[in-house]
């Protein structure tokens, strides 16, 4: 049995003693790694709360249950500091991501208590991937967010449509890992490709009017 | 075996539709292609979604909540391309007519209730009442939108075809090209493709 919030505590101790002592925008990013972080604990708890609410088995809550709260829970804490600080574009948007980083941190970290560690292949793969798909879910985001929209109700519904959309991309993903062979691979590599080419092809070009 | 090639037929021409919005939107900094590109994106996921969990799972989502946002999200980005690129104040508009949309979505939203849920039936009516009335009030009123017209019609055209796919899904359910749900679905991946010239015209005036 595996006890993640014992897990969350000793990966969060240190990181949370450091938000004390750093200053300004290394706080920042570290406050957000940490939100990430929890998103991902609280996820856990709520998804096997409604799993079990629906009589859903661990197959089908992957992706049927999991995507909808992770993809809630981790917009969350971006909504708190978007509504409350009222931050520069640039800031919420290294914000978004930062939380995206925390949250595909801690849920390497509960497949790796789970699953063990033998495997470094499988691993290297799970981890590049998962972690270009929250990366992914957090650009759409933020693109959406901050380049789409003028007005604030536009804005709040804009911002409901692309949850939508990075929950229906974040359940293809975890549909094709947890598959096994070519399937696994691809799943994992169509995040990854599409972060490789962002940073190759559009970042430049991703400047609205 | 028809039920297939028309998922794949559909998702196919969405792609397509998908990279040519992406790249407009790109090359001419273009909110509105990148709206629409959402729009296809959304659609395509939720139809590549469900081609997975039949493909793999060998049955459709126990909870089927994921596809059902994903094609909501798509409504949602189509009709705030038209409240974006409406002026600010639409003179004049006080007919009644557009209205119709709602009575309408409304109208066949109680017909499915008593086959389907109740929630999910009356957000697609909503979302669909707020799309047919904001075509048919540009359409109506082509001097307060004079660019907008053959994207209006486009999604009146897509709008009408889902209706009908729905309603042919509630009384076929043979897979033959016999089955006019086919018929409908096959139209609906047709009238996507209406969506590239008419936004064109719409964003370029």
């Amino acid at each position: 049995m595996n006890y993640i919030e014992n897990t969350y505590i000793c990966l969060a101790a240190p990181l949370l003693l450091a938000i004390l002592c750093l200053r300004a925008d290394a706080r920042r990013s570290l406050s957000f790694v940490v939100a990430g972080m929890t998103a991902c604990l609280l996820s856990a708890y709520v998804s096997a709360f409604a799993a079990g609410v629906t009589g859903t088995d661990l197959t089908s809550a992957s992706h049927e249950i999991a995507p909808v709260v992770e993809e809630i829970m981790k917009s969350l804490p971006v909504l708190f500091y978007l509504l409350v600080f009222e931050p520069k574009k640039r800031i919420a948007i290294s914000g978004i991501l930062m939380v995206a980083v925390g949250f595909a941190t801690f849920e390497n970290i509960c497949f790796l208590t789970s699953y063990g560690s033998a495997d470094l292949l499988r691993l290297l793969i799970r981890g590049f991937g998962t972690g270009a798909m929250h990366v992914v879910c957090g650009m759409v985001a933020a693109v959406g967010i901050f380049f789409l929209w003028d007005q604030p109700w536009l804005q709040a519904v804009g911002s409901f449509a692309l949850l939508c959309l990075v929950i229906t991309f974040h359940a293809l993903f975890n549909i094709f890992v947890n598959q096994t062979g070519v399937v696994f691979w691809i799943g994992s590599a169509i995040p990854l490709t599409m972060v490789l080419i962002y940073l190759t092809v559009f970042r430049r070009k991703i400047r609205f009017s | 075996m028809i039920n297939s090639i028309n998922n794949i037929l559909q998702i196919a021409v969405l792609l397509i539709c998908v990279f040519i919005a992406l790249w407009r939107s790109l090359r001419l900094r273009s909110r509105s292609w990148g709206l629409l590109a959402f729009f296809f994106a959304s659609w395509v996921l939720g139809d590549l979604y469900w081609l997975f969990c039949l493909l793999f799972f060998e049955a459709t989502p126990q909870i089927s909540v994921v596809a059902v946002l994903s094609w909501y999200a798509a409504y949602i980005f189509l009709y705030m391309f038209l409240r974006q690129t409406a002026p600010p104040d639409g003179v004049g508009e006080r007919r009644l007519l557009p209205w119709l949309g709602f009575v309408f979505t409304f109208a066949m939203a109680v017909f499915f209730m008593q086959r389907g849920e109740y929630l999910s039936n009356l957000i697609y009516a909503t979302l669909m009442g707020l799309l047919l009335f904001a075509s048919i009030r540009r359409l109506i009123y082509p001097q307060n939108y004079p660019t907008q017209r053959p994207l209006c019609i486009a999604i009146l055209i897509l709008c009408l075809l889902e209706y009908g796919l729905w309603t042919a899904s509630c009384f076929w359910w043979e897979e033959t090209l016999v089955n006019p749900y086919y018929w409908f679905d096959f139209l609906l991946t047709a009238s996507f493709l209406l969506f590239l010239p008419a936004m064109k015209k719409a964003v370029v005036k």
